[in-house]
């Protein structure tokens, strides 16, 4: 090899993985609000080990599992992602049964092992939206969670009060009844599962 | 003289073409299964649209001697070519474990052996997954036929040759941008994988994604620069099977007292190969379009870990026996 086209490689080589890594750095910040399936690793582990098969989303028998075009950049490109205030999650722990690369990762159905490695996100409610909050009594997100009293409990006028154990499913979101929905799902993309 | 094993190997295109059209066809009918599994995990038959009513009943019809419990018992037969769960077994193509150490930098060691089977087929048979499993390969190949018929036409299908080593550097720079990236680069540059996933999408979701577009344009690639270009020039998968079964053991073989250097072989050959002078290489995907096409049955699968040299022209040949007459009139 000549110098000069070794040195043309290296340049070339430079370029490429300067991009690269910029590119890391971009696709840091989603530009739309979704969760990842139950048990799913932190957000740029899952897109590196993510091999994009779809059979999250073949098992899911709630059919909440949806995949990406290119809305949400190149890198999440056919990766699932569950838009809560469409169709939420039941928490069948099924995806994570089938994903073969460990991008999601397998958990029994039962309610401790949710409780503490499924990291969706956390429930938050807007009390100047919510009906029990402006004293009408609802309660309906409170009758949605699957972990009712662990999760999420009232108070007065069925206000709901979100615990430390919610997982972030979004039942309460797609169930809530106010438009727009008073209680939403704040994606929690840095989780760290074990 | 020769024996019906050989004889048989004729009829092996028919059943690669069973083989491409049920794989193909599982393809289709696994998101059919999903819906119906959806439906009766719903218990909502009465407020099913009339589509998915039939859609309901014709998988209920289908699977019923089989199962007891749709919800449940369907989850043993899941996903496509590039993963799938086979009957409680996990397999994944061997790209995606490549893809999955160089983009995660880390060895997941339960999806490692999902490829295992995989791999260790490809060992014995070489790159067999391209011709008798990829649904990639079976639009390709009808692709191609497209392709004799617009020639027949008269219009230009291009039939340019570069090098097969292009698609190792695919394979390489694949790798290279997957490490830097942490993105598996592969799954949106494979076909089989866009394939199984666009025709999940396009039946049980809301209709073909952005893969779609690159299928396409590759099956132009394939029309307008070279037959089957993708897999020969491109393909990461193919790259990687080729190095994989470079020492496969099971290869075609010219046998030269039965060959008549009619060169159909050459013709027939979608991967640009040359069975008429021995050469099969790596690239051979073990297809048998060449053994259904020869006139003479002088093709046939041997176990052997190395190609033969060129045996010379084929005996049955005006070549052979031209040379033969000459060397007798020179002992004359």
């Amino acid at each position: 090899m000549k110098r000069r086209t070794f040195v043309q490689t290296l340049i070339a080589a430079g370029i490429v993985t300067f991009t690269a890594s910029e590119g890391q750095a971009a696709r840091q910040q989603p530009s739309i609000r979704f969760l990842r399936p139950p048990g799913s690793l932190s957000e740029s582990d899952f897109i590196s080990r993510c091999i994009r098969c779809g059979k999250c989303g073949e098992v899911c028998p709630n059919r909440c599992i949806q995949y990406f075009d290119l809305q949400n950049g190149v890198s999440s490109m056919d990766t699932p992602f569950i838009i809560p205030r469409e169709q939420a999650c039941i928490l069948c722990m099924k995806c994570g049964e089938i994903c073969p690369s460990g991008a999601i990762q397998p958990f029994e159905r039962e309610m401790n092992a949710i409780i503490d490695n499924v990291k969706m996100g956390k429930a938050r409610v807007d009390t100047n939206l919510c009906l029990s909050y402006q004293g009408k009594t609802c309660g309906v997100c409170y009758r949605a969670c699957p972990l009712q009293d662990v999760a999420i409990k009232t108070g007065m006028l069925e206000q709901p009060h979100v615990l430390e154990a919610c997982v972030g499913c979004g039942l309460c979101e797609r169930s809530c009844i106010q438009i727009p929905q008073a209680i939403r799902i704040i994606p929690n993309h840095d989780r760290a599962i074990v | 003289m020769k024996s019906t094993v050989v004889i048989l190997q004729r009829h092996l295109n028919k059943l690669r073409w069973g083989v491409l059209t049920v794989v193909f066809g599982m393809l289709v009918l696994l998101p059919f299964l999903h819906l119906y599994q959806t439906y009766e995990a719903a218990h909502a038959y009465d407020l099913l649209l009339p589509g998915e009513k039939s859609v309901s009943d014709s998988m209920e019809w289908l699977t019923s001697p089989f199962i007891n419990d749709p919800v449940e018992d369907l989850n043993k037969l899941k996903g496509t070519t590039w993963s799938a769960t086979f009957f409680g077994l996990k397999l994944s193509d061997p790209l995606a474990v490549v893809g999955q150490i160089s983009a995660g930098k880390i060895i997941y060691l339960p999806f490692l052996l999902t490829a295992l089977i995989p791999v260790l087929l490809t060992i014995l048979f070489g790159r067999f997954y391209c011709g008798w499993i990829c649904p990639a390969t079976f639009i390709y190949e009808l692709n191609d036929s497209l392709a004799t018929w617009l020639r027949k036409a008269g219009l230009p299908v291009s039939r340019r040759k570069l090098d097969f080593r292009l698609k190792y550097l695919v394979l390489g720079m694949g790798i290279v941008i997957s490490a830097f990236s942490g993105i598996i680069v592969f799954a949106a540059m494979y076909p089989p994988a866009i394939i199984g996933r666009e025709i999940y999408y396009a039946i049980a979701l809301d209709g073909f994604g952005a893969g779609m577009v690159f299928f396409l344009m590759t099956l132009l690639f394939d029309l307008m620069v070279s037959r089957r270009g993708f897999c020969r020039y491109v393909c990461p998968g193919g790259a990687l099977y080729s190095l994989l079964g470079r020492f496969r053991i099971l290869r075609i073989k010219r046998d030269a007292t039965q060959c008549n250097d009619c060169a159909k072989c050459n013709v027939v050959c979608q991967f640009g190969l040359n069975p008429l002078r021995d050469n099969f290489s790596q690239e051979c995907n073990n297809c048998t379009a060449c053994i259904a096409v020869c006139p003479t049955d002088a093709l046939s699968f041997t176990v052997n870990v190395k190609d033969l040299d060129y045996q010379g022209p084929g005996h049955l040949g005006h070549n052979y026996r031209q040379k033969q007459s000459k060397q007798s009139k020179q002992a004359r």
